[in-house]
């Protein structure tokens, strides 16, 4: 729940340990654990604000941009409120949701400016022109970038979520000890992939016993080459639309590496860069609420008729 | 008593809308992948043909599957939700009881059966007692001939799936086999109708826990449980 950009409340249900055995999201499991927690999540959000239902004077709810059983969820939910509250609905695209994240981290965040939004389902380089005004610059050609680091963490026998495992081991190791492939690196595209990356990493190791592996320079100098590809194709961007500030979200956005890395470039290169706070990174309610709001602001208000759209580009919303 | 009944567990779409034991109103759509989009707005159109408000309702229906998994999420989440917001008590009434209370006045065996998708239906038997039809024995999901293997008394075969499978069913038990005209299929009531039976007796679901009735787990479990993926 937030109110004129203050977050009121943020409940988040992860179903993070569901999905560890299997390596990696399973859409139906998704979909049957959602409907199993929306009601407590949605009660647990107003209860948590100290506010009452009757409180509520728009509803926003992702429903462009994911996986359609889980999409459709939060959807049927949202409509059902606005439909009772009669109060307002908008529908939010996902990718635009954590555009948000990082507005409600700073509220200052100068526009224009080039926003890397990076997380386990995308990898988007997104010029912001405005509120809600966007142009896709660059996507991944493959993998997410936190897939790829799930898929190399598995390799290692990690576990999941590969991100958040790799980035702590990659203290412990050195990430010059490994000069893996950096992706698409003379090419003009700003463009992202992690294919041939992640297969170098397990040619490199794939005959070797697990036990043998010196897994953190591994994750270490794997973490590098991920982190360089997103600084130097941010950087890019950035140069290409002549902004000054450069701005990062998503759940690969709380990674360490790319925090430090993207600082140290946009320092010497006099940058401005803004990064979501930690605990909004992640997939989270608060950062649909307020791009809600600002369309709202902008009279997008969906029907009751409101569907969802698993796939379409950010550009279809500005 | 007034109960609204939302079901999209099944190929159709059906609310409902009684007054005791009096049907008020009601709609049935075909789901064709869209019942997301029409469910708040036909739940308005039905009400307001009863120049009703959903706050003149006393209680609230909803279908619990088994049936389409993404289907049935829907009705869920949008009954879960409008119970949850306007505090009016929610009751889950599985789509195999709605079906067999159609037959609540054979006297044969009765056998429900809903789609499963890949060629599978989800099934049981009932018996018809005092006026309502009674499950004997688990549920069942599977193949039809697995199902038809059970079968060795005379029954009525209800809903869409039974009349999909008609020709397979009638092949292995012959004059056993008891169908409904399509015609006289009655959508949209039983699940009301039985709500309305558990509200009278005082028994309602909660609202935030209720969950739907799969019957299968997804197929990534069921292989898991096979051994056959690491």
């Amino acid at each position: 729940m937030v109110a004129d950009g203050v977050i009121l409340s943020n409940v988040v249900a992860s179903q993070v340990d569901l999905h560890a055995r299997f390596g990696g999201v399973v859409p139906e499991i998704a979909a049957r654990k959602h409907v199993e927690a929306i009601g407590y999540i949605i009660k647990e959000a107003i209860d948590s604000a100290d506010r009452n239902l009757a409180d509520i004077e728009a509803i926003a709810v992702t429903s462009i941009y994911g996986l359609v059983g889980s999409l459709l969820v939060g959807v049927a939910a949202a409509k059902s409120l606005a439909y009772i509250l009669k109060v307002p609905l908008v529908g939010v695209h996902h990718i635009e949701g954590h555009i948000f994240a990082n507005i409600l981290s700073n509220p200052s965040l100068p526009m224009p400016c080039v926003c890397l939004t990076v997380s386990g389902g995308h990898t988007m380089l997104v010029y912001v022109r405005g509120l809600c005004q966007y142009e896709v610059l660059g996507n991944t050609l493959d993998d997410a970038t936190g897939e790829a680091f799930d898929k190399i963490a598995k390799f290692l026998g990690l576990g999941f979520p590969g991100g958040p495992i790799i980035d702590k081991l990659s203290v412990q190791g050195d990430r010059a000890a490994f000069p893996f492939p950096r992706p698409l690196r003379n090419s003009k595209t700003l463009d992202f992939s992690f294919s041939g990356l992640k297969t170098a990493v397990v040619n490199m190791f794939k005959d070797r016993e697990r036990a043998t592996l010196p897994v953190a320079d591994i994750a270490a100098s794997f973490q590098e080459a991920v982190v360089e590809h997103l600084v130097s194709k941010t950087l890019q961007a950035a140069s290409l639309k002549g902004v000054s500030a450069i701005a990062v979200t998503g759940g690969v956005a709380s990674n360490r590496r790319l925090r430090e890395a993207l600082s140290e470039r946009c320092n010497r290169e006099r940058y401005r860069v803004f990064f979501t706070r930690p605990d909004l990174c992640g997939d989270n309610a608060a950062m649909v609420a307020a791009a809600g709001a600002a369309r709202l602001r902008y009279g997008d208000v969906a029907g009751l008729d409101l569907s969802v759209v698993p796939h379409a580009p950010l550009e279809s919303v500005a | 008593m007034r109960v609204l009944s939302i079901d999209t567990s099944g190929r159709f779409n059906e609310i409902g809308l009684v007054d005791g034991d009096r049907e008020h109103g009601g709609l049935v759509w075909e789901a064709a992948g869209n019942s997301l989009r029409d469910i708040i707005l036909n739940i308005d159109l039905v009400l307001g043909k009863a120049r009703l408000d959903l706050a003149d309702v006393d209680g609230l229906a909803v279908g619990v599957g088994p049936g389409s998994w993404t289907g049935v999420r829907v009705g869920m989440t949008v009954g879960k939700t409008l119970a949850y917001a306007t505090g009016k008590p929610l009751c889950g009434i599985s789509s195999l009881d709605a079906l067999a209370y159609q037959g609540r006045n054979v006297p044969t065996l009765l056998c429900p059966m809903v789609e499963a998708g890949r060629g599978n239906i989800y099934a049981a038997f009932y018996q018809a007692q005092c006026g309502t039809a009674i499950r004997r024995g688990e549920h069942y999901a599977g193949n039809i001939s697995g199902l038809l293997k059970l079968v060795k008394e005379p029954i009525l075969f209800l809903g869409d799936a039974a009349l999909l499978h008609r020709q397979a069913i009638s092949e292995s038990l012959g004059s056993l086999a008891n169908f409904r005209d399509p015609a006289e299929e009655v959508r949209g009531y039983g699940i009301a109708a039985l709500a309305v039976a558990r509200f009278e007796r005082g028994e309602r679901d909660d609202a935030l826990s209720l969950a739907p009735l799969y019957l299968r787990e997804p197929l990534i479990k069921a292989l898991l449980a096979q051994g056959r993926r690491d």
